[in-house]
């Protein structure tokens, strides 16, 4: 095993493997950066190129251009309020309200370290859990599963306001995203739900306009309002110490940052979570840690924590992706099965070959995932300073281009004039929400998780019928999801009685 | 009673009512998620309507884990510059529907900067240009995105 291990980190630091890698990263930069196009359509655009490689060659290709592009995303989420990638719009809650606030360097300090923490936590659980993945995946059939999406929807209370009129108004966004996402064919019967007629709805909405629209468009009409530079008209931070602090607030809250490491590896190993819902669990969760109801006011105006957790969710969840990908060949989300793609190119079939056989690729995948984003946020950490200029520049000057951005990266969805207008729709309708308080984190959770709760329902009542609720996974799933829903109720109980107390 | 607030609790109640009554019709399997989300959408959406109407909801305790809008612009400015807002991200869309996004997206940056930020002519044309060299440089050489052609074009058959 150990030998595998320098095997494998050998088979990366071979010349012609590390220069894939790089170029890979530098890909994977620009797609991070840019809204909208996500890094698992550049996987599918750079699989041709991968033909005439070596095995370790092509995945540090791939997944080199692949683990840097969620840390670069978050770049633009706090720059611009304009999500980078999909899996990087919970860090707009809290990243670019820092960014108001004069704090950019901080936030991006923050974002990008924790980042590389959780690649290296996901890298390490996917060193460690290979041998013992396959039972641990295996317990979690179609009914763990929906009990699983059922506990993201629960995250709700924590990501709605508090008292009874925030949670009204946050589990009936959840509902209206759930709702918005069952639009297209019903996957059971085949049937046209709420189509109107049009074609492009068939298939659904797809997430990439929705997102956009949701968290840029009100970002980029609240900056016009202003008419202010991103940043206002505050003196230029001290950049350069503003990243350090970011850093520092990394190992400030390591344990936070260390548990949403760990919730990213987790949704990573389950098929169709995804990066979508693990980021939006570690913010429910970085909510949840609160210590009491003041303390939890911070977030959504600039609170350090809600871009820690999503930050290292987003990246641990690679390491947890790839589990299931090489141990069975069952890819947890789209990027991976393009990456599967990559496997059949090469003529490695996953599954007990990868623990035996091609063990040393299978830990150059884990140094890969190490390496690139060690590189990246060094990098990053060198040139951040002269990124948070742009939010002191006038937002006259840059609306137009993250408008350019925007559209562009929506229109990548479908290539569709329709996916503008999906964009401007939910643009639209999130600026009332802003407008009227209604909380968007819960609608988005809704919508990502619409289509797997209603799929893994209907095949855990077709296979088990209400059996499944019997299961032991089931009952415990349940247990957790009561008290992520009774916590934050607890908690203002708590704080009253201690306030009466104190008074 | 805020008009506002109360239109959009208005606003969700008929899309949940549109939803269950497009939704009765179909099969079970096709319907019963459906209407499983929309009836207590319909449920949450009239309590907080009707707490909006008897002016119980703007208690502070309700306040969403969200951006908020700037406060220190005068609501009526604020509006306006919203709807103009608007009008220009709706306007760059009908240029993309018209002209395709390789000539909509120039004219679009040079308008908005000159127009509405009010920058020099110059200074309006050099960043376009810029804007239009990155655009054409990423998006269509690069990453060969496939820009479909406007309405106009499509008409002229060029």
């Amino acid at each position: 095993m150990f030998d595998a291990l320098i095997d494998g980190l050998w088979l990366v630091l071979q010349w012609k493997a590390f220069s894939l890698m790089m170029v890979g990263m530098l890909l994977g930069f620009a797609v991070g950066l840019l809204p909208g196009i996500g890094g698992a359509a550049t996987l599918a655009l750079m699989l041709p190129f991968i033909f005439k490689m070596a095995p370790a060659e092509a995945f540090a290709f791939l997944l080199g251009m692949h683990a840097v592009a969620a840390t670069t995303g978050d770049i633009t989420s706090i720059l611009f309020g304009v999500p980078g990638e999909a899996i990087s719009a919970a860090t707009v809650v809290d990243g670019y309200p820092m960014t108001k606030r004069g704090e950019a360097g901080r936030a991006l300090g923050a974002a990008l370290t924790s980042s590389l923490l959780g690649a290296l936590i996901g890298a390490g659980a996917l060193a460690l859990a290979i041998p013992v993945v396959r039972p641990l995946v295996l317990t979690f059939a179609s009914p763990e599963l929906f009990m699983l999406a059922i506990i993201g929807i629960s995250c709700i209370t924590s990501l709605s306001g508090a008292g009874a009129r925030g949670q009204i108004k946050g589990f009936a966004m959840g509902l209206l995203g759930l709702l918005l996402s069952t639009i297209g064919q019903e996957r059971q019967s085949g049937s046209l739900r709420f189509d109107m007629g049009m074609m492009y709805l068939w298939d659904g909405l797809d997430f990439v306009p929705v997102l956009v629209g949701i968290f840029a468009i009100p970002e980029i009409v609240d900056l016009a309002i202003r008419g202010t530079a991103i940043a206002g008209e505050r003196q230029p931070e001290n950049l350069k110490a503003g990243v350090m602090e970011g850093v520092k607030d990394t190992f400030r809250h390591y344990w936070l940052v260390f548990r949403c490491s760990i919730i990213g590896v987790f949704v990573g190993i389950l098929p169709g979570a995804g990066g979508g819902v693990a980021q939006w669990m570690a913010y429910a969760h970085a909510v949840q840690s609160a210590k009491n109801t003041k303390d939890r006011e911070g977030f959504g105006k600039g609170d350090i924590r809600g871009v820690l957790g999503p930050g290292a969710a987003n990246n641990s969840k690679e390491g947890g992706e790839l589990i299931p990908t090489i141990a069975f060949g069952v890819p947890g989300s789209g990027a991976m099965a393009i990456l599967l793609g990559g496997f059949l190119i090469m003529g490695i079939i996953p599954g007990p070959d990868m623990l035996t056989k091609h063990l040393a690729i299978t830990f150059s995948m884990v140094w890969t995932l190490v390496i690139a984003n060690i590189i990246t946020v060094v990098l990053c950490l060198l040139v951040l300073d002269q990124l948070a200029k742009i939010t002191y520049v006038r937002g006259g000057l840059i609306i137009p281009f993250v408008l350019l951005l925007v559209f562009v990266g929506s229109y990548t969805a479908n290539g569709q004039i329709a996916d503008l207008i999906v964009t401007f729709i939910f643009g639209l309708l999130s600026y009332f929400m802003v407008l009227y308080g209604w909380p968007r984190p819960p609608f988005v959770l809704g919508f990502v998780l619409g289509k797997v709760i209603e799929t893994y329902l209907f095949i855990s009542v077709s296979r088990y019928g209400f059996t499944w609720l019997r299961h032991p996974v089931v009952i415990t799933l349940i247990v957790l999801m009561v008290i992520i829903i009774a916590y934050p109720y607890i908690q203002q109980r708590r704080d009253r009685l201690r306030s009466l107390a104190n008074a | 009673m805020h008009k506002g607030r109360v239109l959009f609790c208005v606003f969700l109640i008929a899309v949940a009512a549109y939803a269950v009554w497009a939704a009765v019709g179909w099969t079970f399997k096709a319907k019963l998620f459906p209407l499983t989300v929309s009836i207590p959408l319909i449920v949450l959406a009239a309590i907080q309507l009707v707490a909006e109407i008897f002016g119980k909801a703007d208690t502070g305790e309700g306040q969403a884990v969200d951006l908020e809008f700037a406060s220190d612009v005068a609501p009526e400015l604020a509006r306006r510059r919203a709807i103009r807002a608007f009008l220009w991200v709706g306007g760059f869309i009908l240029l993309v529907y018209l002209l395709g996004f390789p000539w909509a997206v120039p004219i679009f940056v040079f308008s908005y900067l000159h127009l509405q930020s009010r920058i020099g002519l110059p200074v309006s044309a050099a960043l376009t240009a810029a804007t239009w060299l990155f655009f054409y440089g990423i998006f269509q050489r690069l990453l060969h995105l496939p820009f479909e052609d406007g309405l106009i074009q499509t008409w002229l058959g060029v």
